[in-house]
């Protein structure tokens, strides 16, 4: 298609009486590519992204999606789309099978056993298609929800956290199915709190906070940008090294244990290893590291993760 | 598969899977039939309890007793002793007592008044009833004594095809009950689970229409509740004595009521955010409903604000037309209330897809 398969301008969400959701974001996503919004709790994504879904009212604000304004009539434009909902929830009463058969029907589709059985087997549910969907566990869940947002081939896939509760293999099988899904043209919109995730699959990324959209780039545009050139960690150094740290005057930040230290000029690099290798702190290694999306994220939104949990 | 069609099965495949849905739907009418089948079946009725004291030893209290006891409507036994019969009743327990005092029979001889006593709690159906039936009889006794016969009187004449009983004028207001609690129930719960777990937000991704998704609703209820008359019925006929008739406008009232109650039962899903508020609402309104459209008594015995309640109820004009048709044989006045039937299920229709979103504000 002619032109970006998204297009968002100006979009406002507010709850009244003083909730500002989504606040004046714009953006575009092209054809073939995988769209990642990250964001912490309350940020605003699934606001924004349930929008574009056609499932909220934006409060002011235009949005066209596949060339179509959405005000105007989603219907036009819901046989090519597909969607995973962020708390996605099968009909217990209803087997995989039954149900991917009845998603086919609703997107008036027409699918025969064998394409069923595929579908299903595609996510992993080859062995649990049969089982009422009541009896599957979160993660099968999970895969239930993405076959279904898939019965109709999209050509813009909307999946909002689709790894949540996936075991690593899942979650392994998914990003391949995900990166098929862009190799045979389609857009996906990908909302995910595993950094690592949207750095893997995403050409494009919208760090969302408040409501706004805060930076936007590929991944690496985004570090580059971003980012501090380079960080040495001092692994295992604790509350106790970073006291060290601080008293002697060097800045760093504590993160799961270790202490990690940022140099903005990668020549300095050398000077801080030998600095840091003569003062008394026990940590089991030093090792550099050029910094992630994940660091960029949190230096953005000024928080930090310990044990895995945002804190902001 | 059309949309419509796949959503129906798939609406009346879970429907089949729930523990609820068959019961209402299947189990329920059939238990009611068989209890109130049982409870007004007249082959074995045994009577109402009538225990006498009698302190006479005369021959009219001996006669008042054998004219009771031919009646057919008592059955009498005999309270020893001379003892207060008051403190008798509410010592046993019990709704009646006679009492026939010593001087009875030498009374009546001497041309004077003689005068028994009905011992019991007036508030008591039975009690009424035995005090209507003694009455009677004690008026007979006193043309038998004075040798004189009535002058004006009245006798029944049946204007019915058959002879119907009361259990034939109770099947279909268990029909009308099965309809609106399988349909109105059921759907109000359906909507605050579908709100609840996010099945509407997931439908609106599909193309299936709201009004798709209302209808394929009707049709999956209508469908069950025809099976559901359909197997009531052949309890009834196969274990007692039914007169009331299946006809094609019984049919068509059926599925107007699910129609009506399913649409109903959509409306109130409207305001209901999680299923416990959905039981609590549908009670509401679905309880007075129960008892106050002649599903088990007959209304025209009601006080007069009663009656104008029952008007207002929806259950009424179903059950008075199922009446209609299936028991009187009066299909006009069946007619007229399934039109208003059929204009209430399409207000509730309308109100419900209109107001009805999938979407969050």
């Amino acid at each position: 298609m002619v032109g970006p398969v998204v297009e968002v301008t100006d979009l406002r969400k507010e709850y009244p009486p003083d909730t500002m959701a989504v606040d004046g974001v714009s953006f575009s996503i092209e054809e073939g590519t995988v769209f990642s919004i990250l964001g912490p709790n309350g940020a605003g994504k699934t606001t924004t992204v349930e929008i574009l879904e056609g499932l909220r009212t934006p409060t002011s604000g235009s949005v066209s999606i596949l060339g179509t304004d959405t005000s105007k009539g989603y219907h036009q434009v819901r046989k090519r789309v597909g969607v995973l909902p962020q708390n996605f929830e099968p009909f217990d009463l209803l087997s995989p099978f039954e149900a991917v058969g009845y998603w086919a029907d609703l997107f008036e589709m027409k699918m025969d056993r064998k394409d069923i059985e595929s579908a299903l087997e595609l996510v992993g549910l080859g062995e649990r298609m049969r089982v009422m969907s009541k009896t599957l566990s979160g993660g099968e869940k999970r895969k239930l929800g993405i076959a279904l947002s898939m019965v109709n081939s999209p050509e813009l896939l909307f999946l909002d956290e689709p790894t949540t509760g996936l075991d690593p293999r899942a979650r392994r099988d998914l990003w391949r199915l995900i990166e098929e899904t862009k190799k045979r043209g389609a857009t996906v919109v990908l909302t995910t709190h595993y950094l690592d995730e949207a750095e893997k699959l995403a050409d494009d990324v919208a760090i969302m906070h408040r409501g706004k959209i805060i930076a936007q780039g590929s991944p690496d545009e985004l570090v580059s940008r971003h980012g501090k050139k380079t960080s040495i960690v001092l692994v295992g150094a604790g509350p106790e090294g970073f006291r060290e740290l601080s008293r002697r005057g060097i800045t760093a930040v504590e993160r799961n244990g270790d202490v990690i230290v940022t140099v903005d000029d990668s020549s300095e690099l050398r000077h801080m290893f030998a600095k840091l290798s003569s003062i008394e702190v026990n940590y089991r290694e030093m090792y550099s590291r050029r910094e992630t999306l994940e660091d960029v994220f949190l230096s953005l939104i000024g928080a930090r993760m310990d044990d895995g949990v945002l804190q902001e | 598969m059309n949309r419509l069609l796949s959503d129906t099965l798939s609406f009346g495949r879970q429907y089949l899977r729930t523990k609820l849905g068959p019961f209402f739907s299947f189990i329920f009418p059939v238990l009611l039939i068989v209890l109130f089948g049982a409870v007004f079946s007249t082959s074995d009725s045994g009577g109402l309890s009538l225990p006498i004291q009698n302190l006479d030893e005369g021959e009219y209290s001996a006669a008042l007793m054998n004219m009771l006891n031919q009646t057919g409507y008592f059955e009498i036994s005999m309270v020893e002793g001379n003892g207060d019969i008051a403190d008798y009743v509410n010592d046993n327990s019990l709704p009646l007592a006679l009492r026939i005092p010593s001087d009875f029979s030498a009374n009546i001889t001497a041309s004077l008044p003689a005068t028994v006593t009905l011992c019991g709690d007036t508030s008591r159906s039975t009690f009424q009833t035995a005090q209507g039936i003694l009455d009677a009889v004690m008026n007979q006794m006193n043309y038998n004594l004075t040798g004189a016969s009535p002058i004006v009187s009245f006798e029944v004449e049946f204007a019915g095809s058959e002879q119907f009983t009361a259990y034939d004028f109770l099947l279909p207001g268990f029909v009308g009950l099965t309809v609106m609690i399988s349909t109105m129930y059921f759907m109000t719960s359906i909507c605050a689970e579908h709100r609840s777990r996010g099945y509407f937000k997931l439908l609106a991704t599909t193309t299936l229409k709201k009004s798709e998704w209302l209808t394929s609703k009707f049709l999956s209820n209508s469908a069950m509740l025809l099976g559901s008359l359909f197997a009531t019925f052949a309890v009834a006929m196969t274990a007692f004595d039914l007169k009331a008739i299946l006809t094609p406008l019984s049919l068509v009232l059926v599925v107007a009521g699910a129609f009506m109650f399913t649409s109903l039962g959509m409306l109130l899903g409207v305001v209901v955010k999680d299923p416990e508020s959905g039981i609590a609402i549908s009670n509401i309104i679905g309880f007075p409903m129960m008892f106050l459209s002649g599903s088990f008594w007959d209304l025209d015995a009601s006080p007069a604000y009663i009656q104008m309640i029952s008007k207002a109820m929806p259950l009424t004009y179903l059950n008075e037309g199922l009446r209609d048709t299936m028991v009187y044989g009066n299909e006009v006045g069946a007619l007229t209330n399934l039109m208003v039937v059929v204009v209430l299920g399409f207000v509730f229709f309308l109100l419900a897809s209109r107001s009805m979103s999938w979407k969050e504000r």
